[in-house]
């Protein structure tokens, strides 16, 4: 039935989405099932919601978009700046590097508009505010090179464009003082971590989401990586830029290619050559048109905005309807599908949508790999069999695909075939093999061929761009999308606790961590509490100009005057209803860090105090 | 022995350890056929997980199975706690008690490949400890360190291993190893001390049997294999004054505490694998909950909890994501509890003075 309908629609009305938490097998299956059959480009994952700054930022200035750096060698550097991450809540492991390299005597800096666990353990921590970083970044770049403590010969003989770059931080605009202003820094604070990021050497940079989850996001990434370029911090142990990311297998779902403008390695879709490489390994006469396809958040915005054009969704897990922006808008989208599929574990908030939910098998009932944010290939090994009719998602996908009639391009006996074809076709996966990953510590790629070691620091001797040098890229700070007005007054950041992951289709069903953590609540500054009359724990009303959710309140001294915090896992009181779906015009991903919200009293008839589970210090 | 025990009917099963991921790696594996035995033949130095709790969290607590298991001094010692927290069935396990002068995390273990013998750890093919030495073989050839020479460089046994006191368990139903041995018949001969009517029935219908031979060890063996003894508790003795010096203060004792848990984020980890807590974690959930860092008061309650009965089997320190030093603290504690009231955990069945042994009731 699916074959059918499948067949019944043009390529440019198919909208797919892949899975940041499905295995390399899986993902790369996906991309090619939805090039060869569906023959469309219009694929892409959560990637684009978290890291698709990352990924464009980097590509230009470095010719990589993934971490620089390994997680072991974090723990030789001797200044650590983490900006845009709450490292100890949402990657613990590495949360312990910066403890040991702290134990050897390194200084950690914690840049976050939150007194978060991780700025607990900071040595200095910047109290920031929301959507200010190009600002603070340039701040600092511009006191480094005011008391000329930048890195001369990096930037000379490893760089390009540092005129440019430099004419701009150099301007008044980004002196201490107003950079202070904007951002809600203390100037004595910008001075030492300005000190501290150039003279420590090496120095490390850590961001995540703080940084990329912006309508400047990629200026945002290029201005972290000019910071680290002009003190010289690239290529050695200890140093780099870093993106922290979050699924277990988003680097490896777009190093699969489920992306709208790249396949697997990110050989582009428009470069004619890597097309026909594609075709000539996949045994087929035609493929997707070289056009690059559309975006996940133009998806939904196309589906909502322009119903008609994109007509059939097929999913492979990914919860929109918890995990985008403007919720409200993501409904109208997801109601405007003429047929959708989801291939799922649990009944989601998404696939409630689909017309056909197809059951697939998780993480411990298959074999596979994926890539950790360290570019590290690993080992998933099967332990039990998948309930019911639950089948591998990379069997699901061969099964659809050879009823449309590619019985030779999908007939794969085992997932160790799928990654030997990964491998043939993917330069920087070419030396793995499933062999190869049975050593503990597997292997970083690039790796290209069967005798190289692993890659465990890029860009020691040569940047990957295109004459080897790292391009400086001049970048002026712009504020959020949406700022705050007297009519919505407090800044609204989202993000993830230690509990619960994301749209909580997984933890939510465990029973000890509903037990830490059962639903959402809306940090904020017991100042502006006092304010508005708000108790602790006092279910509240939150609106923005998209929508209105009740949650309850928890003061704390633990985030900025005039900001507040909501996290995004519960449907109940979904954190994206209020979100602003206005979108970085490179990068496409959504600003979740920062719109404009009010926070109001309920009425007397409806006020209710909500239990002391969460109550503040 | 064991193999024999299993064809006999002795036991229903074997839980021994077998080679994981490299030579450092150690898996834990049940075995019902005899042949697959000996694939458990050796020692790692690296395995330094614990088996004690295997038994509640998997085998149905020993109640329906009867297991004989060969155990090192922190896992027997581990076994009777959890006897009397009755999370397992004592009868049904049947203990080959091991000497152990103390194992290293396989991390460490590779480390020391590569940083001290400058060999590729995979290409290492046997180690060993004896007298004193850490002994490798390796493409290259062999070589060795004199353990307190290495511990002394930073590398070496884990902390709590180098602390430990419970090096010939004796308390199992055979106490076993190399220690005492003598020198040309290492690696052919294994010394066997009888410490329970079920071992000697087991020794005794091994021999009958034909499949062991056994031998009364000369006068000089035996005393080899005390003073081997008494040189590891010798160091052990000196190992603790070390660590516990920095902690003798009690306001010291409990700045240390509040600034080393102030990182942690509560994983649980440290609860799920203490041999003298049980196994659940909800006393532990409902006290703060969400909140990361926890209270300082979720901490305390782990320390009343497992108070006189912590065996310094390191699990909660070599487990803990954050570092924090667990079983010193808990250790430490001990210590001086243990002074306090006479009770030793781990040797016998008898009940702690102050550590609870009723499954708290949430």
């Amino acid at each position: 039935m699916i074959v059918e309908k499948f067949k019944s629609f043009k390529p440019e009305e198919f909208g797919c989405l892949a899975s940041a938490k499905a295995s390399n097998e899986d993902n790369y299956l996906m991309q090619k099932f939805v090039r060869i059959a569906l023959k469309t480009n219009n694929i892409d994952h959560c990637a684009r919601l978290c890291h698709s700054s990352t990924v464009s930022g980097l590509s230009e200035v470095f010719g990589s978009g993934a971490m620089t750096n390994s997680i072991p060698d974090l723990q030789e550097s001797k200044c650590i700046f983490v900006i845009g991450s709450n490292t100890f809540e949402q990657h613990p492991l590495i949360g312990r590097r910066l403890v040991l390299a702290r134990k050897s005597g390194a200084k950690i800096i914690c840049a976050d508009p939150r007194y978060t666990p991780t700025a607990k353990q900071a040595d200095l921590y910047l109290s920031m505010y929301s959507g200010t970083d190009v600002a603070l970044l340039n701040g600092l770049m511009h006191h480094i090179i005011e008391n000329g403590w930048e890195d001369s010969d990096f930037i000379k003989s490893r760089t390009k464009n540092y005129d440019s770059m430099k004419k701009t931080v150099m301007e008044e605009n980004y002196n201490l003082k107003n950079v202070s202003e904007i951002t809600g820094v203390r100037e004595s604070d910008l001075k030492t971590a300005a000190e501290w990021i150039a003279k420590s050497k090496p120095c490390a940079l850590v961001f995540a989401m703080g940084i990329t989850q912006h309508t400047v996001g990629v200026d945002n990434v290029k201005s972290v990586a000019n910071l680290m370029m002009l003190t010289g911090n690239i290529g050695k142990p200890g140093s780099g830029v870093n993106p922290l990311r979050g699924q277990n297998n988003v680097q490896g779902a777009s190093d699969m290619g489920c992306l709208p403008n790249v396949y697997s390695g990110y050989q582009m879709v428009t470069d004619k050559e890597s097309r026909n490489k594609m075709m000539k390994i996949w045994g087929v006469a035609e493929i997707a048109e070289s056009r690059v396809g559309y975006t996940a958040t133009e998806m939904i915005d196309n589906l909502a905005d322009e119903p008609g054009k994109i007509k059939c969704m097929y999913l492979l897990g990914e919860n929109p309807m918890l995990s985008d922006p403007d919720i409200n808008h993501v409904r109208e989208a997801l109601e405007n599908v003429e047929f959708m599929v989801s291939q799922e574990i649990f009944l989601s908030e998404t696939a409630e949508f689909a017309d056909v939910v197809l059951p697939a098998a998780c993480y411990a009932e298959k074999n596979g790999t994926h890539t950790n944010t360290e570019r590290r290939v690993q080992r998933w090994r099967k332990a039990i069999n998948p309930p019911g009719e639950a089948k591998p998602d990379w069997l699901i996908i061969s099964e659809i695909a050879r009823l449309m009639g590619y019985e030779k391009q999908f007939s794969y006996k085992n997932e160790s075939e799928i990654f030997d074809e990964i491998a043939r076709i993917t330069p920087s996966y070419s030396g793995i093999n499933y062999d190869r990953l049975e050593h503990p510590y597997a292997l970083q790629w690039p790796c290209p061929d069967t005798n190289h070691p692993g890659t465990q620091i890029l860009h020691t001797d040569k940047f990957a761009t295109k004459d080897g040098l790292g391009i400086f890229m001049a970048v002026e700070w712009k504020p959020p999308a949406e700022v705050t007005d007297p009519r919505y007054p407090l800044i609204l950041t989202t993000g993830r606790s230690i509990w619960h992951w994301h749209t909580g289709t997984m933890t939510r069903r465990s029973e000890t961590l509903d037990r830490e953590v059962k639903t959402g609540w809306v940090e904020i500054n017991t100042k502006d509490a006092e304010n508005l009359g708000i108790e602790d724990g006092e279910k509240v009303k939150v609106s923005s100009r998209r929508g209105e959710i009740e949650i309850p309140a928890k003061l704390t001294e633990d985030i900025k005057i005039g900001e507040v915090f909501i996290p995004f896992h519960f449907k109940e009181c979904p954190a994206n209803v209020l979100t602003n779906n206005a979108v970085d015009s490179i990068s496409k991903i959504p600003e979740y860090k920062a719109c404009a919200v009010k926070v109001e009293k309920m009425n007397d008839r409806d006020k209710e105090v909500v239990g002391r589970g969460q109550r503040a210090i | 022995m064991l193999k024999f025990a299993l064809e006999d009917g002795v036991v229903d099963a074997v839980l021994g350890i077998k080679k994981g991921a490299d030579t450092f790696d150690a898996r834990p594996v049940l075995i019902t056929d005899p042949n697959e035995v000996m694939e458990t033949a050796g020692a790692i130095y690296g395995g330094t997980l614990l088996l004690s709790k295997l038994f509640g969290k998997y085998l149905n607590g020993s109640k329906d199975l009867k297991i004989a298991a060969a155990l090192k001094g922190c896992d027997v010692m581990g076994v009777y706690e959890q006897a009397k927290r009755r999370q397992l069935n004592l009868d049904n396990v049947l203990m080959i008690g091991l000497n152990c002068g103390g194992a290293t995390t396989p991390a460490m273990m590779r480390r020391i490949m590569s940083e001290v013998f400058l060999v590729d750890p995979d290409s290492v093919s046997k180690v060993t400890m004896y007298k004193g030495h850490l002994n490798i073989t390796s493409e290259g050839g062999k070589k060795d360190i004199s353990i307190p020479k290495l511990e002394d460089a930073g590398y070496g046994r884990r902390s709590n291993c180098r602390r430990c006191k419970m090096k010939v368990p004796r308390q199992a139903d055979l106490a076993c190893g190399q220690w005492g041995v003598r020198e040309d018949r290492v690696g052919k001969a294994t010394f066997v001390e009888v410490c329970s009517q079920r071992g000697a029935d087991l020794v005794n219908a091994a021999q009958e049997a034909g499949a062991i031979g056994t031998e009364v060890p000369d006068a000089s063996c035996i005393k080899a294999r005390k003073r081997r003894e008494d040189a590891v508790l010798n160091l052990a003795d000196e190992w603790r004054r070390r660590d516990f010096a920095p902690l003798s203060n009690s306001k010291d004792r409990l700045k240390m505490m509040i600034e080393e848990t102030a990182r942690c984020i509560k994983c649980y980890t440290c609860i799920d694998v203490c041999p003298a807590l049980f196994n659940t974690t909800k006393p532990y959930i409902t006290s703060f909950p969400g909140k990361v860092p926890p209270e300082f008061a979720f901490h305390l309650l782990r320390y009343f909890h497992v108070a006189d009965s912590c065996i310094d089997c390191g699990q909660c320190e070599e487990l803990c994501p954050m570092d924090i030093p667990n079983a010193l603290f808990m250790h430490a504690i001990e210590a001086d509890l243990e002074e306090l009231y006479g009770y030793h955990a781990g040797e016998d069945m008898s009940q702690p003075a102050v550590s609870i042994t009723k499954e708290p009731d949430v």
